[in-house]
C-alpha cells in the first residue's frame, strides 16, 4: 500500500530489498533517516562549535540569540573550522589507504609478501621517475621498494612539495605556490588542520580554507593518487572490461562473499583465493556450484575495474545485500561501512567479519588481514563463508533480479590508446574533438549515496543530462555504479542518451558516453586525465581554462569533501546536492561558492537539483569554450536553457 | 428567574450536567437524584479497584464535596419511580415529589444478562456498580477460578483485572475472537495472544450453557459439552440502557432515549444524557448509543447548555475505547468493522505486536483501530470528528513518524472544518 | 527576561506557542523538558535516574519547517471530558489544564482524544504526561532553553502582536 520503496530509491532492485525490510519490520537507514527528523539547523548551518569545553556553541542564525561562541569566534570562524575538519577527515581516509598501498609495495618489493607481485613494471618505472628513482640497471623488484619507500616519506615530509604534485600544468603549480597551497607533506597538512581548527587557533575563515583547500591538496595530489598509481603498479592497470552490477549479480546457486570497504589490498587477493580448488570442492561438498565473490562500495570497483569483478551495489545498497538472503559472508575492511550491518546480518545466516584492526564492531568477529599471509588469511575468511552455505534458509531468499552490465576499466594511459588507436597514444583526438565542438566539454560526476535524495536518481538523472548535451562523462564511485545500473556505462546507450556529437565519438572509437575511471581514490586519475589535456594543448594553459565540471550530487562522506576542494583547488567548478554545512555564514558561503574563483580558478556550487545542476555545469563548460575561443558546438546552435530561475 | 433544574443520574452525565448548570447560573436550585449508595464515583475505575490497583478514597472523579461547594442537593440511595409530566414532578420510591422546570435523565444502563439456569446462585456477578464491586472482593479469599463469560471490552476489563488478583481466569466468548464489536480478528489475536501469555486463558466459539452448583456456584457447563470449574462467574456481556423511567410516562424510547440534536426528549422539558441516550453518532452517520465515558460528559454538558435556554446543537458521538492489557494498549474508534468492506478503503498495517488500521469512505477515516502504537489517536479522532478529507496526506497514516505536524497543512487548508479555537493558534505562523 | 516570566506564571490563559520561523529542530526544548521533569533536575544526573524522565514537548516537521508542539491548555479540553478518573482538571485563575499523577491510572484515554497528540504515555510509571507549564520553576523550561527565540509564552494576543511587530519590523 505504501509507496514508500518507491520514493526511497531509483533503482529497482534496491526497492524490492527496501519493500523487504519493511515487510519483515527490519530497521534501514532510510528508516533510521526518517526517525532522525528533523534535524538540527545548527549542525545543518555549520553554526555548532563542539571544539572546546567552553562550549557547546551556537551561533543563532536569526541574529537574536549569540553571535559568537564563548572564545568569541564568529559564525565564520566557527563553519570555516568544522569544514576544515571534513577536509582533514576525508584527506585523512584516502591518504591511510594510500599509505597502506605503499606499504604493501614494499613488503611485495622486498618479497615478505609473496601474494602481491609488481604486475606493472612499466608504470612502476614511469612513476619511479617522478620521484627521481634511477631506473637503470635496477632490478624491479628494487625499483619496487625504492618507491615504496619515497612514497611513504612523501607521508612524512615537512618541506618542500608533494612529487605527485609536479605532475599538474605548470601554471597550475605556480598559482599554487604564489597561493603559498603547495602540499608539503600529506600527514603533515592534516595534522595542521587540527591544529589550526582547535581553540584559539586561526580564526580567519579564509585563511582557514586556503589551508584546507593544502590539505585537500596534499590527498589528490598526494594520498589519493599514490593509492591510485601504486595499486596500478601492484594489481595492474586497469583495462576496459566487461562487467556486472547490481544485487542480481548474487547467485542463488552459488556460495555468495561480498567484499565491502576500501582497499584492493584486500579484495585484489581475496578474488585469487575464491579460485582455489580446495575451496571450490568445499562448496561443491556443501552443495553450491561455486564461489562468487561480489564487491561493493570503492573495492568492488577496485576489483571490477582491474578484472570485471561484478559489484552488488554502492553505498545505500550495503544492508540491502544481506537482505536478499543469500550472503554467506561479508567482510569489511574501512570506510563507507554502516555499524548497522551487524544488526542486519544477525536477522539472517550472513556472518560479518572485519579485517582491519582500524574498523571493529562489537560482538562481530574478527579476522585481522596481514599483507604477509594475504592470501591464506583470504582463504581463511573465504572457507568461513563457505561453511556458512548450509545455513542459508532457502525460503528467505530474494534476489531481485536487475543485473546491469557495463564497460570500466577506464584511465589516463588507457584513454590514449583508445583515442589515438593502435598506434598512436595520445590525448588529440579527445581535445580535438573538443575544440571543434563536436564535444561540449567534459564532466566528473562521482560520490556517494545519501537517504536525503531518492537513492541513485540525482546521478542518472544528471549524467543523462549532461551526454545529451554532449559533455563526456567520467565516474569513479558510488556514483559510477549508480548509473551503470541504468546501463549508462556501455557504448550501447550513447545511442540512446547521448547527443549527436558525443554518440558520434562513441561510435567512433568504440566507447560508452559515460566512462569509469575506478573508485574514490582514483578521482586522482581525473586530475591527471586534465592535465593530460592541457599538456596536449590547445584548450587552455592551466586546468581552470578547461571546459570540464565537476559533481557529487548525492555526497555523504568527509571524503566526498576532501575530494570537492582538491578539484576547487584544481581549478575544476564543482557542484555538491545538499549544501556543505557553511550556509549559516554568509561569508564563508560567498567564499566558496563566489569568490574562490578569482583565487584558485574553481568555486562550489550547491543545487539538489540534478537537471538544474548540470544545466549550471553547462553553462560554465560554454563559458570556458567561449573564453577559449573555441567555434559553437556541431550539433547544437542554442545554448542550453535553464530551468525557471536561470 | 430562578429555576428548579432535576437530574435523575449521579455518574458521569447528571454530575457534568448538574456543575455545568452551576457554572452558568448561580441561584437556581439543581437536585440530583442517585439510587446508588456511593456518590460521585467513576464506574471506570471500579475495575482499577477490582485489581487492587487503587483504594476506594481514589474512586472520585469529581471533589468529595463538590454537592455541598457547589450548593447542589443529592438524593442518595434515592429510586426516582415515575415522571408526571403534566405536574412537572419526579417521584421516588419513598413517595417523596422533586418538582421540575427541567428535567435531564441520565439514568444509565445495567448490564444485559445470560439466560442460563443458575445464574441466581452465589458468585455470579456482573461489575457494574460498586456494591457489585465490593461484593466480589469480599468473595474473593474464597475463589481460585473464575469464569468471564463474554469476550467484550467489559468481559476482558472484568478479566484482567481479577488475573491482578492472582486468581485463574477463564473468558469464555461465543465468537471466534474477542472483542467482536470493537476490532477485527489480526487485532484481536495480538490481544488475545498477550492475555494468554500472562496467564488469563481464553475459550472462543463456547458459551456457558449452565451454571453449576448448590448454593454457591462450583463451575460452568458449556453449550459444546464441556465443562469448566470455578467459584465465580463474572457476566460481562454488555449493557442495556435504562430506559422504563422514560417509556412509562410515555417518552419516545427505542434501544435509548430519543432525544433531538438538542438532547431534548420528546418533551421539550425533558433531556436526556449518557448511556441511557439515543444520539447521533458522527462516524457511522445514524443514531445509536454510544456508551462511554467521555460521550457521557460531553451529552452532559450539552443537556445543561440547553436546559439553560442557549440551544448548542451536539455535533454527536464517536464510539470510542482504550485498553491495556499487560503494557499492550489498544485504541479503536468510530467504524472499525463494516459490514461491507467494499464499500470502505482500508488501510492498515501488521508489524509484529504493533497493528494500525483506518478506516475511510471517500476520504474521510471513518473508524481505526490502533494496536500497541496509540499516540496517533487523539489526532486521528480530530480528523474522524471534523470529517476531514485526507487524501493529502493518507499515504502518512501508518508512518511511525505520524504526528499532529503532518495535518498541519489540512488545518491551515481546513480552518473552518477544524471546530477548536486551538487549531488556529497552531498555525499562526505557518 | 526572568521578570516577565515570573509575571506570566500569574496571567490567565496563558500556553507556549512556537515561531515556526525560527525553529530550527535542535529540540533544546524536548532536553529541557525531560530534565526539568526528572528526580535531579540536573541534565547529567537525569540519565541515571532509574525511570527516564518524559519530555512534554516534540519538534517535528512540518512542510519545509519545523514547530515544537506542546499541549494546547484547550479551553473546553476534550482529555478533561475524557477522564475518567478525574485527573484531569481546568485550573479556574489561570485556564491551564493540569494533571493530577496520583489520580491517574493510565486509561489512556486523554491520548486517545487530545486532538494534538499532546499527552504521551509514561509506559514505565503507567500514567500520562503532558505539559504542566512547569508548576516547580518561576519561569518555563523550553522557553528558557530556546536558543532561538521561537518559543514565546503568554495569551495569544501576546503571540499574535509579537508576530505582527516581527513582520513590520
Amino acid at each position: 500500500m505504501s509507496e514508500k520503496h518507491i520514493e526511497r530509491s531509483y533503482d529497482a532492485a534496491s526497492q524490492k530489498m527496501i519493500k523487504k525490510a519493511d515487510e519483515e519490520n527490519i530497521k534501514i537507514a532510510w528508516d533510521r533517516y526518517d526517525a532522525m527528523q528533523p534535524q538540527c539547523g545548527f549542525g545543518e548551518l555549520g553554526l555548532c562549535c563542539k571544539v572546546c569545553n567552553m562550549g557547546p556553541c551556537r551561533i543563532d542564525p536569526f541574529g537574536e540569540g549569540p553571535q559568537e561562541g564563548v572564545c568569541g569566534a564568529t559564525k565564520d570562524t566557527i563553519a570555516a573550522r568544522n569544514l576544515a575538519r571534513m577536509i582533514a577527515s576525508g584527506a585523512a581516509a584516502h591518504s591511510d589507504h594510500g599509505r597502506d598501498i605503499a606499504h604493501a609495495l614494499i613488503l611485495a618489493a622486498k618479497g615478505e609478501a609473496h601474494d602481491y607481485h609488481l604486475k606493472d613494471t612499466e608504470k612502476l618505472k614511469r612513476i619511479a621517475e617522478i620521484y627521481g628513482i634511477d631506473t637503470q640497471g635496477k632490478s624491479i623488484e628494487k625499483i619496487g621498494e625504492e618507491l615504496g619507500e619515497s612514497c611513504l616519506s612523501e607521508f612524512g615530509r615537512q618541506h618542500g612539495e608533494l612529487r605527485m604534485a609536479s605532475r599538474a600544468p605548470a601554471k597550475r603549480q605556480a598559482l599554487w605556490r604564489k597561493l603559498g597551497i603547495t602540499p608539503r607533506g600529506i600527514d603533515r597538512e592534516v595534522v595542521e588542520i587540527m591544529h589550526r581548527t582547535t581553540m584559539g587557533v586561526d580564526n580567519d575563515y579564509k585563511n582557514i580554507i586556503n589551508h584546507g583547500m593544502r590539505a585537500a591538496l596534499a590527498d589528490g595530489w598526494g594520498g589519493s593518487m599514490i593509492a591510485t598509481e601504486l595499486s596500478d603498479i601492484l594489481f595492474g592497470s586497469p583495462k576496459p572490461i566487461r562487467a556486472t552490477v547490481n544485487l542480481g549479480v548474487l547467485k542463488e546457486d552459488q556460495v555468495n562473499i561480498v567484499v565491502h570497504g576500501h582497499e584492493p589490498t584486500l579484495s585484489d587477493v581475496v578474488r585469487e583465493a575464491a579460485k582455489d580448488a580446495e575451496l571450490l570442492e568445499l562448496a561443491k561438498k556443501y552443495g553450491a556450484k561455486g564461489i562468487n565473490i561480489a564487491g561493493m562500495c570503492c573495492t568492488a570497483n577496485e576489483i571490477l575495474m582491474r578484472h570485471g569483478i561484478p559489484s552488488a551495489g554502492n553505498f545505500l545498497q550495503q544492508e540491502l545485500a544481506i537482505l536478499t538472503g543469500s550472503v554467506e559472508l561479508m567482510m569489511v575492511d574501512v570506510q563507507c561501512i554502516m555499524p548497522a550491518l551487524s544488526g542486519v546480518a544477525n536477522c539472517f545466516h550472513t556472518k560479518l567479519v572485519t579485517t582491519s584492526p582500524k574498523c571493529k564492531f562489537p560482538g562481530v568477529e574478527h579476522m585481522e588481514f596481514k599483507e604477509e599471509k594475504a592470501l591464506e588469511i583470504a582463504k581463511d575468511i573465504i572457507r568461513k563463508g563457505v561453511e556458512n552455505y548450509k545455513n542459508r534458509v532457502k525460503e528467505r531468499v530474494d534476489i531481485p533480479g536487475e543485473i546491469k552490465g557495463l564497460v570500466a576499466g577506464f584511465t589516463t594511459e588507457n584513454i590514449f590508446h583508445i583515442l589515438g588507436g593502435r598506434y598512436r597514444a595520445t590525448f588529440r583526438p579527445l581535445n580535438d574533438a573538443i575544440i571543434s565542438g563536436r564535444l561540449r566539454g567534459a564532466a566528473g560526476v562521482v560520490g556517494c549515496n545519501n537517504p536525503n535524495i531518492r537513492h541513485d536518481w540525482a546521478h542518472i538523472s544528471m549524467v543523462k543530462e549532461l551526454i545529451k548535451h554532449n559533455v563526456l562523462v567520467v565516474q569513479t564511485g558510488c556514483s559510477a555504479i549508480a548509473c551503470a545500473k541504468e546501463g549508462l556505462l556501455t557504448p550501447e546507450s550513447a545511442f540512446e542518451y547521448a547527443g549527436a556529437g558525443l554518440q558520434e565519438i562513441c561510435e567512433a572509437v568504440g566507447i560508452p558516453p559515460v566512462l569509469h575511471v575506478g573508485s574514490c581514490v582514483d578521482n586522482s586519475r581525473i586530475l591527471l586525465i586534465l592535465s593530460e589535456a592541457i599538456k596536449e594543448g590547445g584548450l587552455g594553459e592551466d586546468l581552470s581554462d578547461l571546459p570540464v565540471a565537476g559533481a557529487a550530487p548525492e555526497w555523504m562522506s568527509e571524503k566526498a569533501i576532501a575530494i570537492g576542494f582538491y578539484f576547487v583547488a584544481s581549478g575544476v567548478y564543482t557542484v555538491f546536492g545538499t549544501p556543505h554545512p557553511v550556509l549559516g555564514s554568509e561569508n564563508l558561503t560567498n567564499y566558496i561558492t563566489n569568490e574562490l574563483e578569482n583565487v584558485v580558478g574553481g568555486k562550489f556550487a550547491f543545487e539538489a537539483d540534478p537537471i538544474r545542476a548540470a544545466q549550471m555545469m553547462i553553462k560554465h563548460i560554454d563559458k570556458k569554450r567561449e573564453a577559449l575561443k573555441l567555434p559553437p558546438l556541431m550539433y547544437e546552435r542554442e545554448p542550453v536553457r535553464m530551468s525557471n530561475n536561470g | 428567574m430562578s429555576m428548579d433544574y432535576v437530574i435523575v443520574g449521579g455518574s458521569a452525565a447528571g454530575v457534568t450536567c448538574a456543575q455545568t448548570l452551576r457554572k452558568h447560573d448561580k441561584k437556581s436550585n439543581i437536585t440530583v437524584i442517585s439510587d446508588e449508595v456511593f456518590p460521585l464515583y467513576s464506574r471506570c475505575l471500579l475495575t482499577y479497584l477490582l485489581a487492587g490497583s487503587i483504594e476506594e478514597d481514589k474512586l472520585y472523579f469529581k471533589d468529595k464535596n463538590f454537592y455541598k461547594d457547589n450548593n447542589i442537593k443529592l438524593y442518595l440511595c434515592k429510586r426516582a419511580v415515575s415522571i408526571d409530566r403534566k405536574q412537572k414532578k419526579v417521584s421516588l420510591k419513598d413517595k417523596t415529589k422533586v418538582s421540575y422546570d427541567k428535567l435531564m435523565l441520565a439514568t444509565g444502563a445495567s448490564p444485559k444478562l445470560v439466560d442460563v439456569p443458575g445464574i441466581d446462585k452465589k458468585g455470579v456477578f456482573t461489575v457494574r456498580k460498586i456494591d457489585d464491586a465490593r461484593s466480589i472482593m469480599k468473595m474473593l479469599d474464597r475463589v481460585k477460578k473464575i469464569a468471564v463469560l463474554g469476550g467484550g471490552l467489559i468481559g476482558l476489563r472484568d478479566a484482567y483485572a481479577l488475573s491482578q488478583r492472582q486468581k485463574e481466569v477463564t473468558v469464555v466468548v461465543k465468537s471466534p475472537q474477542v472483542l467482536s464489536q470493537m476490532v477485527d480478528m489480526q487485532a484481536a489475536r495480538i490481544i488475545a495472544s498477550v492475555l494468554e501469555k500472562n496467564g488469563i486463558k481464553i475459550m472462543t466459539g463456547v458459551a456457558a450453557g449452565e451454571i453449576t452448583g448448590k448454593e454457591f456456584v462450583e463451575g460452568i457447563l458449556l453449550d459444546n459439552g464441556g465443562k469448566l470449574q470455578c467459584q465465580m462467574v463474572i457476566i460481562g456481556k454488555g449493557v442495556k440502557a435504562n430506559t422504563e423511567l422514560a417509556s412509562s410516562c410515555g417518552l419516545k424510547v427505542e434501544e435509548g432515549i430519543v432525544v433531538d440534536e438538542f438532547l431534548r426528549t420528546s418533551d421539550e422539558n425533558i433531556f436526556a444524557a449518557g448511556d441511557c441516550a439515543q444520539t447521533y453518532d458522527i462516524a457511522r452517520e445514524a443514531n445509536r448509543i454510544n456508551a462511554l465515558w467521555p460521550c457521557a460528559v460531553e451529552q452532559g454538558e450539552i443537556a445543561a447548555l440547553n436546559m439553560l435556554g442557549k440551544k448548542i446543537a451536539y455535533d454527536g458521538s464517536l464510539s470510542m475505547n482504550s485498553v491495556d492489557f499487560f503494557g499492550l494498549a489498544c485504541i479503536s474508534m468510530g467504524i472499525t468493522r463494516p459490514k461491507k468492506e467494499e464499500d470502505y478503503e482500508i488501510i492498515s498495517q501488521a508489524k509484529g505486536d504493533v497493528y494500525k488500521k483506518f478506516i475511510l469512505k471517500e476520504n474521510r477515516i471513518v473508524g481505526m483501530v490502533l494496536v500497541g502504537d496509540i499516540k496517533a489517536a487523539g489526532i486521528i479522532s480530530a480528523l474522524i470528528r471534523n470529517k476531514i478529507d485526507v487524501s493529502s496526506i493518507k499515504h502518512l497514516l501508518l508512518e511511525d513518524t505520524f504526528n499532529y505536524a503532518k495535518i498541519m497543512p489540512l488545518v491551515r487548508k481546513f480552518q473552518e472544518r477544524f471546530k477548536q479555537e486551538e487549531y488556529k493558534d497552531t498555525v499562526i505562523t505557518y | 527576561m526572568a521578570k516577565d516570566l515570573l509575571q506570566k506564571k500569574k496571567t490567565k490563559d496563558i500556553k507556549i506557542y512556537c515561531d515556526i520561523t525560527k525553529c530550527v529542530g535542535c529540540k533544546s526544548c524536548e532536553l529541557a523538558c525531560a530534565v526539568e521533569h526528572s528526580q535531579t533536575k540536573n541534565i547529567f544526573t537525569a540519565l541515571r535516574e532509574k525511570t527516564l524522565p518524559k519530555k512534554r514537548v516534540r519538534a517535528e516537521n512540518v512542510s519545509s519547517k519545523i514547530i515544537s508542539l506542546h499541549c494546547q491548555h484547550c479551553e473546553d479540553a476534550p482529555c478533561i471530558k475524557a477522564c475518567m478518573s478525574g485527573a484531569l482538571s481546568k485550573d479556574e485563575k489561570t485556564g491551564a489544564t493540569l494533571h493530577d499523577k496520583d489520580k491517574c491510572v493510565g486509561c489512556w484515554m486523554c491520548v486517545m482524544v487530545c486532538p494534538f497528540g499532546a499527552i504521551v504515555r509514561d509506559v514505565e510509571n503507567h500514567i500520562a504526561v503532558k505539559c504542566d507549564l512547569c508548576p516547580d520553576r518561576e519561569d518555563f523550561a523550553c522557553v528558557v532553553a530556546c536558543p532561538t527565540g521561537a518559543l514565546f509564552v503568554g495569551t495569544k494576543e501576546e503571540f499574535e502582536k509579537k508576530i505582527k511587530q516581527k513582520k513590520k519590523g
